[in-house]
């Protein structure tokens, strides 16, 4: 046992603890000194960076501006939605025995592959395809850091299912997954204004590589078609800012301390978009398309005659434009591409057909501009002529026409006996079609229009020799000359009001979200003076009357009781060129390509009209058959409403169509708001409906 | 100082007397602290790792005062017995230990575990003393005399790194060169000794682990790293500064509520207390532990023998090197490591083991000179 009283040997320590107090002294003072550094020194450096760490800006989408009709009744409206954001790379792992915990160092780390799959097994998915593209893009972001460490938008428009089973799991993906509040686009009518409000898309790569000025941001929704895309600017909006404190997963913390709350930047409040009030009249729309509906294709075109609004313009079949809100099936989408009836093709405007019989009114046009023709003059229908060893039919033996009964029995004979005596040349027929606005787009602006086709000796010499037969072809509309619907809308609406070729338009103004008005659209002529002649107009005009009133025109069976209608059918024969052997399988019942495409154009009162309308049915049979009945609803629901108190009563708002096949409800049993003060069916301007 | 003749001499004066109560203030001041504080790192919880810590708290201050009560020639006696007793349950360790995020370091059940190598730092520090009591008896003072410390720290050390917990052995490597280095070893033995620890950091350097080398890439410039290896770093400098002068009150400070600063229980607790006391309240911490390394030395000072000042030379290097390391590392002055803060970090083991320690340091203080 050693004593442990050996007290004389610490002396020599002293100088030793000495030193050590020494060391300890200035080892903690160092210590000190750098946590007065931090603290004092550089404490307000280290506390904005703390802000930053919890501060979070967020874009607050703008409300986009709201489509209604010319009585305020909605064509595009915005719904709450919930939108699934999803961040790849996140400072959390699931850690075998404990579950989910922070990393170790704080490093970002891909998703794993189980909780991959389990958010992948949250969605709905319409088809497999649609579960690939949601798989590609999870795997994307994980193979990516750069673009992964944010959040970005999984799927858009959550389903209550899916919305009920992502926050049921929320706890376990809580890193990865955060549900925003956002707001989707909304199309009440559907289908019925499908072409006009158009619908939304994600934005492509080029739009958003050129737009930097404008803003916008990967996954953005633009306006894809129709108004959507052609107000796109106006409708959209100015984002927002919404700053928010959020915890170390960027997730929003509820009840931030006090001091985190205060140090947020200020909120900034998005602009909303501006609502765009257009001139359709949706009671009109909607009787051209259930009159259209039984029809597999075609289109109507309703204009005011003295302004060139657009009233109802219709193109089916369409796509219900909320289809877009929504991911869409491969094998529909390839469905809707490949059918032969093009639902994705507006075809009031993007698709030019023969004008046909309705063609012949430019051709009098044409005829009358040269001074030796006589109108008064009659020929004589053999039912055919044979013109440089051809032989061209009429439908049947009209006897002694002159012009006005060439038009009003669509007399085929009459105007290839002009065209062979050379009154209608192309070179005379060419620049009137011109000045009545063939040949060039209406300046409508929506959906892309195409020119349609004028032909001239130099267009139809372009394959070889000019041969002489198309001049009489061309003079009934068919050759080589091609028209959109609105295109011959305003032809129509040029002969109703006189001769002023006007400039189609659907918008009638632009409001800021307060009602301010920001633009108003005046109604446009192309040409100061008129490019018809009173007289020649009179007399195309009686020509037209006779159509449907005289007892020998073509769409006599057509006449309403108590309107007086002026128009033009026309039978464009395409059936034999566009007969191919279709496939089996895209045989659709009652599309018979052998059939010629009906046409009607009509604009009435007759002695002073306020409305035109078109109507094209593809493969429809005769014009007076399939596209007169259609016209002959559309005005009558117009003029019924607007000129007689006994008339169809509009249909007020949220009173559902009649079903097909039954008459509006009568006055005893209609329900709809009456709403006081509101003649029914007045043509209302000030747009503020009910739906405000 | 009155004098024995006039003390009162019932059992109450007596074990009042025989408590060193500069140490018993100091140190559950610490503890209380680190119970509030550990409270806010749980964001409010009372129950959880604050009752861990306040069970271990209570162990520890029952073996704390057992060991005050234990005469230190009772402590002389069973040091090796002790050592070869630590050494003897490190042993097991790899056999029967717990194993937790790939490291076998613990002995016991999930709920009640002893990490044992934190209880093996107090007791080599108790052999050691004894073995330099002893040699510095017999003269020996030079190199050749380091040869049995040396083993005596290695032995312990290399079972450890084994765990593996690099940390925690490197730790029982410095508090016993800090014991070599106050106890008789010459100026030139201490020259060697740090050439050798150099050559052995230049050599080891090629031989560490990446994470290992990386550790210290990002400390020389952890803003390089700021979203992987270095987020921590930043992110607790970023705590301690912006607590600022008067700190951003309990429960208060975002970068802790808001989850923003990682390990905020065992390796950077201090960040959190940083940021919630301030500048105030980190200079009181660290003066409060300053003076428990400076009453070590003073008591070692004034100890009776080389075995007492030696004990308490130990305790106050182990106090010294868990907090220098730990709070240097959250002020970013060195790299990250695993070293715990005596009490504010959450560890049961590590709280035994320093009231084991302060323990040892109160039952020398009983018998000092000066008292």
């Amino acid at each position: 046992m050693i004593d442990l009283r050996q007290q004389d040997d610490l002396r020599d320590l002293r100088p030793r603890f000495q030193l050590i107090v020494l060391v300890v002294l200035i080892v903690f003072g160092g210590l000190i000194g750098r946590l007065c550094q931090l603290q004092v020194l550089e404490g307000d450096h280290y506390a904005r960076r703390a802000e930053r760490n919890f501060v979070d800006v967020v874009d607050v989408e703008a409300p986009r501006g709201r489509i209604f009709d010319v009585k305020g009744r909605p064509l595009a409206t915005n719904r709450p939605a919930y939108t699934l954001y999803f961040t790849a790379w996140t400072r959390f792992v699931v850690d075998p025995e404990e579950g989910l915990i922070a990393t170790t160092e704080g490093e970002r780390t891909p998703i794993d592959d189980a909780s991959r799959d389990s958010i992948l097994s949250l969605l709905d998915y319409v088809d497999s395809a649609d579960r690939a593209d949601v798989a590609e893009l999870v795997d994307g972001l994980r193979g990516d850091e750069s673009r992964g460490r944010y959040a970005q938008i999984l799927r858009r428009n959550l389903s209550w299912d899916e919305y009920a089973r992502i926050q049921a799991r929320i706890s376990d993906l809580d890193p990865w997954l955060e549900i925003r509040e956002s707001s989707r686009r909304y199309y009440p009518e559907g289908e019925l204004t499908g072409f006009v409000s158009g619908h939304m898309g994600n934005i492509a790569r080029e739009v958003l590589e050129r737009s930097d000025h404008l803003s916008y941001r990967p996954g953005d929704r633009v306006g894809q078609t129709g108004v959507e895309r052609q107000w796109e600017n106006y409708l959209r909006g100015r984002l927002g800012a919404r700053s928010r404190v959020v915890d170390a997963r960027r997730h929003e913390v509820a009840t931030p301390p006090a001091e985190a709350q205060a140090a947020l930047p200020p909120d900034r409040d998005p602009i909303p978009g501006q609502d765009i009030h257009l001139t359709l009249d949706l009671d009109l729309q909607r009787v051209a398309h259930e009159a259209l509906a039984r029809k597999l294709a075609g289109a109507v075109v309703a204009l005011d005659a003295d302004s060139g609004r657009v009233l109802a313009m219709v193109s089916v079949p369409g796509v219900d434009p909320n289809r877009y809100e929504q991911p869409i099936p491969a094998e529909l989408w390839r469905e809707w591409s490949e059918s032969p009836l093009k639902p994705f093709i507006d075809k009031t405007v993007q698709e030019h057909f023969f004008p046909g019989s309705t063609y012949k009114v430019v051709s009098a046009l044409a005829a009358l501009s040269d001074p030796e023709f006589d109108p008064d003059h009659t020929i004589d229908c053999a039912g055919s002529v044979v013109y440089g060893g051809r032989r061209f039919k009429d439908t049947h033996v009209h006897g002694s026409v002159d012009l006005e009964q060439a038009i009003a029995q669509s007399c085929n004979t009459y105007f290839f006996d002009l065209a062979m005596r050379s009154t209608l040349t192309l070179e005379r027929v060419e620049p009137i079609a011109r000045a009545l606005g063939l040949g060039e787009r209406s300046g409508l602006g929506l959906n892309g229009e195409v020119k349609g086709t004028i032909p001239t000796e130099e267009f139809e010499a372009r394959e070889g020799t000019y041969q002489g037969g198309v001049r009489l072809n061309s003079a009934i509309g068919q050759g080589n000359v091609k028209v959109t619907v609105m295109q011959l809308a305003v032809l129509y609406a040029a002969i109703a009001n006189g001769g002023y070729v006007l400039t189609p338009y659907l918008v009638d103004r632009i409001e800021t979200n307060e009602g301010k008005l920001v633009l108003r659209t005046e109604p446009q002529r192309r040409t100061a003076v008129p490019v018809i002649d009173p007289a020649d107009r009179e007399r195309i005009h009686r020509g037209l009357v006779g159509v449907i009133n005289d007892e020998r025109g073509t769409a006599y069976s057509e006449r309403l009781r108590n309107i007086v209608v002026a128009g033009k059918t026309g039978t464009a024969q395409v059936g034999r060129e566009t007969e191919r052997p279709a496939n089996a399988a895209a045989k659709i019942v009652g599309w018979d390509t052998t059939q010629d495409h009906a046409w009607f154009a009509a604009y009435a009162p007759a002695d002073d009209p306020s409305i035109v309308v078109v109507a094209v049915v593809e493969h429809g049979g005769t014009g007076a058959d399939a596209a007169a009945p259609i016209v002959m609803k559309v005005v009558e629901q117009y003029l019924g409403s607007t000129s007689s108190e006994t008339g169809t009563r509009p249909r007020g708002f949220g009173v559902p169509p009649p079903l097909p096949g039954r008459d509006e409800p009568s006055d005893a049993a209609a329900t709809g708001p009456a709403l006081p003060g509101q003649r029914p069916g007045a043509r209302a301007r000030d747009g503020k409906g009910e739906a405000r | 100082m009155r004098s024995s003749l006039d003390r009162p001499d019932d059992l109450v004066s007596r074990i009042r007397r025989s408590i060193d109560w500069v140490v018993v203030v100091m140190t559950f001041s610490v503890i209380a602290l680190a119970l509030v504080n550990l409270n806010s790192a749980g964001r409010g919880d009372w129950t959880g790792r604050v009752a861990t810590q306040l069970r271990w708290v209570g162990l520890g201050t029952l073996a704390m005062f057992v060991v005050t009560a234990v005469d230190y020639k009772v402590i002389y006696r069973g040091a090796y017995a002790a050592y070869a007793f630590g050494v003897g349950l490190l042993a097991l360790v790899p056999i029967f230990g717990v194993k937790v995020k790939n490291a076998r370091r613990w002995l016991g059940t999930d709920d009640w575990r002893l990490q044992p190598s934190e209880l093996m730092k107090i007791l080599v520090v108790l052999a050691l003393a004894r073995y330099l009591h002893d040699s510095s008896a017999k003269g020996l003072r030079g190199l050749r005399g380091l040869m049995v410390p040396a083993a005596m720290a290695i032995l312990p050390m290399a079972l450890v790194v084994y765990q593996p917990d690099l940390s925690t052995g490197i730790m029982i490597g410095i508090i016993a060169v800090s014991m070599l280095a106050i106890t008789g070893l010459t100026l030139r033995s201490m020259l060697v000794l740090l050439s050798v620890a150099v050559m052995a950091f230049a050599l080891g350097w090629s031989y560490m682990l990446n994470y290992q080398r990386k550790r210290i890439d990002v400390w020389l410039d952890p803003e390089l790293y700021a979203d992987k290896e270095g987020y921590q770093t930043i992110q607790a400098m970023i705590s301690v500064g912006n607590g600022g002068f008067f700190g951003r009150g309990v429960d208060s400070g975002t970068q802790n509520v808001l989850g923003f600063l990682p390990e905020p229980f065992t390796d950077f607790p201090f960040a959190v207390y940083a940021e919630e006391w301030g500048f105030v309240g980190g200079a009181m911490l660290l003066t409060l532990y300053l003076c428990l390394v400076l009453w070590a030395i003073n008591i070692a000072s004034q100890a009776r023998d080389r075995f007492g000042a030696l004990c308490c030379v130990g305790v106050a290097s182990m106090f010294f090197w868990h907090v220098t390391i730990n709070i240097g590392m959250v002020l970013q002055l060195l790299p990250v490591s695993g070293i715990t803060l005596p009490f504010i970090s959450a560890g049961g083991s590590n709280v035994l083991t320093t009231m084991l320690a302060l323990g040892v340091l109160m039952s020398i203080s009983r018998s000092r000179h000066a008292r």
